[in-house]
């Protein structure tokens, strides 16, 4: 009997753990408006409901529910969207793709919202692409995957609702990448053989379909690419066999994994002589040197959506990082905070162009992405990035719009070291390297 | 390929100091009360939580943060056997249900408290040499030593001390025990005091080399359980001998078929071991 049942729940525990774009054009940025016009009667609606969804327990999550709540409390501030009062309701995903789609139905038909944000990552991202195609939910997103998109381009009278907003389409990644290497050659660092740790997750694969053509254009040779879960740990052991094999630079493409800290903290106990250079989202974390005990000095990160504390593009930005420490006593906890503020401002600013150009109800979902999509490259919205949208609603890519920026950590401060328009700092090399 | 072996055999016996700690716990409280405690992990991962409060919170010396660390996780182990375990012992699922509800309600409270991203703990010791060709972190080697200790004084407690020859005594037959007048009971509370404790010591190696996370509570539990069926149930050396498997096991497959693999192999191994021999390596027939 003992034995039938330990058998049973053995497997019931195995069960449980196993649950687990084109070039762009100079732009020619519109000032953003300002003022709030009269407020008129919109079919008897009275507020505006503003949903942010997001892993709450996540700092991608926890981090998006507070900025939307600082632009809500400010516009309310400033006397709401069209005289209307901008209330904040949060749904939390848990990182699973359910209950994200649970969330989401449930903000659309009971909270009644007029625009989402959020939404981090990209299997979630798809799962309530669904629901909001449904609901006819004004969604200003979060996540990278190209499928997302291609969804606006194939069926955009379905799909319309979705705009990206917190980085870039996950195929610029490969850019970004491809842009640090060259940046690193330029440099007189030598680049032939990359080890690549990256999540075992649909975002990763978009980035690696792209970046080996860049790679080999490169003659550069990808001499592993290892694939993670979420929460991996035992580094030590792929960062041995990256040095066995001789790799240049260890490229980690992880986000999702959330355990870049260790990784770092492995690199720099373990002195690989390698660089550590690639996409590692932990790394934009402002603790994150603090949480590798100085480990991660001379890691180098691209700044994922275009923004560091450390190095705002905007003066919106520059903004946005004190009153977001004066609210919260610490600055974002992830990037996704600067796509969640600037979606509820592109929000406003689209609602109120709307009732301007004399549109009988602004906030009709239709309308709304109407105005949105004004916002090309001639027209981008100068927010705390410089946002505009290609026609499939992914964000512009580039030096004048929004781009991963190549980063380092120096001596607990991340500096911006490429592209030189906007670099705070120079590259440093580890002390084992040089 | 030598180099190869070497850094298995190395790695794999770091890892598995700190499983065979873990599941010997869990080993230990089965054996006595037949208890198959689901906070096991918990524990595990309590105590690194608690110790980063403390050093990180309230800036005390990571060793003394360490000896409260594991002191409370005790304390809590016993305070949880007398509330939850002790009047509802005899009835097998409802512990199982009773201790599995514990640790997700734990797992949540430190989803709420810290996020589900790991958070790194202070390293006790910096730097790395090279054993055999292979470099290793002085704080890979120290957990090691640390994690072989703490089995050496177990293996002592249990053979050696008068408590730990009742203990083994009320394993082997509980009700000649309580005959001779053996005060049961009692040696239950001790042995989820050490149970709880070897947990709680385990999980601060092992955020020591990796990093605390939620959601290992759940997932220590598994490896725990794991290890212990495939030791064979009740048998501390078994779990000890399983541990190093186990972790020669991963360490081979993140080695030679990547990450991605290893818990899979990991698990098919054991149901494969279980097949053929259902009681486990050192397991006998009830």
């Amino acid at each position: 009997m003992m034995r039938k049942l330990l058998v049973l729940v053995f497997l019931g525990l195995l069960l449980l753990g196993c649950a687990q774009p084109s070039p762009p054009t100079t732009p020619t940025p519109t000032k953003t408006p300002e003022a709030t016009p009269t407020p008129p009667p919109f079919e008897g609606k009275k507020e505006v409901v503003i949903g942010v969804i997001g892993p709450m327990a996540l700092p991608e999550g926890t981090s998006e529910k507070n900025a939307a709540q600082l632009a809500v409390d400010e516009i309310n501030d400033q006397g709401g969207i069209l005289g209307l009062p901008v209330k904040l309701v949060v749904g939390d995903t848990k990182l699973n793709p359910d209950t994200a789609a649970s969330e989401l139905r449930r903000l659309a038909t009971v909270e009644k919202v007029d625009m989402v944000t959020g939404g981090f990552s990209s299997g979630v991202m798809l799962a309530m692409m669904e629901v909001m195609a449904e609901t006819k939910t004004v969604f200003l997103a979060d996540a990278s995957s190209p499928a997302h998109p291609a969804k606006v381009a194939e069926e955009y009278d379905k799909y319309k609702y979705w705009f990206r907003i917190s980085q870039n389409n996950g195929t610029t990644f490969a850019w970004d990448l491809a842009a640090m290497i060259d940046f690193l050659r330029e440099k007189g660092v030598t680049i032939e053989k990359v080890y690549v740790i990256r999540d075992e997750h649909i975002w990763t694969d978009a980035v690696m379909q792209a970046l080996q053509p860049e790679l080999e254009k490169r003659n550069i040779e990808i001499v592993a690419d290892k694939k993670v879960g979420r929460g991996y740990t035992e580094y030590d052991q792929l960062l041995l066999e990256a040095k066995d094999l001789q790799a240049d630079l260890i490229m980690p493409i992880l986000a999702i994994a959330g355990t870049g800290d260790v990784l770092a903290k492995s690199w720099g106990e373990l002195q690989i002589p390698a660089l550590l250079a690639g996409h590692d989202l932990a790394a934009i974390d402002y603790q994150f040197y603090d949480k590798t005990d100085g480990l991660a000095n001379y890691e180098i990160f691209i700044a994922d959506g275009g923004a560091l504390v450390t190095a705002p593009p905007t003066d919106m930005c520059a903004k946005f990082v004190e009153a977001y420490k004066a609210k919260y006593g610490h600055y974002p906890e992830s990037h996704q905070a600067y796509g969640a503020y600037d979606a509820v401002y592109a929000y406003k600013i689209a609602v109120e162009e709307a009732y301007k150009a004399g549109e009988k109800n602004p906030f009709d979902p239709d309308v709304v992405v109407k105005y949105l999509e004004k916002h090309d490259t001639k027209n981008p919205l100068v927010l705390t990035r410089t946002v505009a949208w290609y026609k499939n609603h992914a964000l512009v890519w580039g030096d004048d719009f929004v781009r991963n920026w190549i980063s380092q950590w120096q001596d607990g401060k991340q500096y911006i070291i490429s592209p030189s328009t906007v670099a705070n700092g120079e590259l440093k090399l580890p002390p084992w390297l040089e | 390929m030598l180099e190869l072996i070497m850094k298995i055999l190395i790695y794999g016996t770091v890892v598995s100091g700190i499983w065979a700690l873990t599941a010997s716990g869990f080993s230990l409280i089965f054996g006595i009360a037949r208890i198959l405690n689901f906070a096991h992990g918990t524990f595990f991962v309590l105590s690194a939580y608690m110790s980063i409060v403390l050093i990180k919170n309230l800036g005390l010396n990571i060793f003394i943060s360490y000896a409260i660390a594991v002191l409370f996780v005790g304390v809590l182990g016993v305070v949880v056997y007398k509330v939850m375990m002790s009047p509802i012992r005899h009835h097998e699922v409802m512990v199982i249900i009773v201790t599995l509800a514990f640790a997700l309600l734990v797992e949540q409270v430190l989803l709420l408290l810290f996020g589900e991203h790991g958070r790194s703990v202070p390293s006790f010791v910096s730097g790395f040499t090279e054993i055999g060709g292979v470099l290793i972190t002085y704080k890979r080697i120290v957990v090691f030593i640390l994690a072989i200790a703490v089995i050496f004084l177990l293996e002592f407690f249990i053979n050696r001390t008068r408590t730990g020859k009742m203990i083994t005594a009320a394993s082997q037959d509980i009700e000649a025990a309580m005959m001779v007048g053996m005060d049961v009971e009692r040696l239950f509370v001790i042995t989820m005091f050490v149970s709880a404790i070897l947990a709680g010591f385990a999980g601060l190696l092992f955020a020591q080399v990796f990093a605390a996370s939620p959601i290992f509570a759940v997932k220590s539990l598994i490896y725990a359980f794991a290890i212990v069926i495939l030791g064979g149930l009740g048998s501390v050396r078994g779990s000890i001998i399983a541990s190093f498997i186990v972790g020669y096991l991963i360490t081979a497959s993140i080695t030679f078929l990547g990450a991605r693999w290893a818990e899979f192999v990991m698990l098919v191994t054991i149901i494969g071991i279980l097949v053929f021999r259902p009681t486990g390596l050192f397991g006998v027939e009830e």
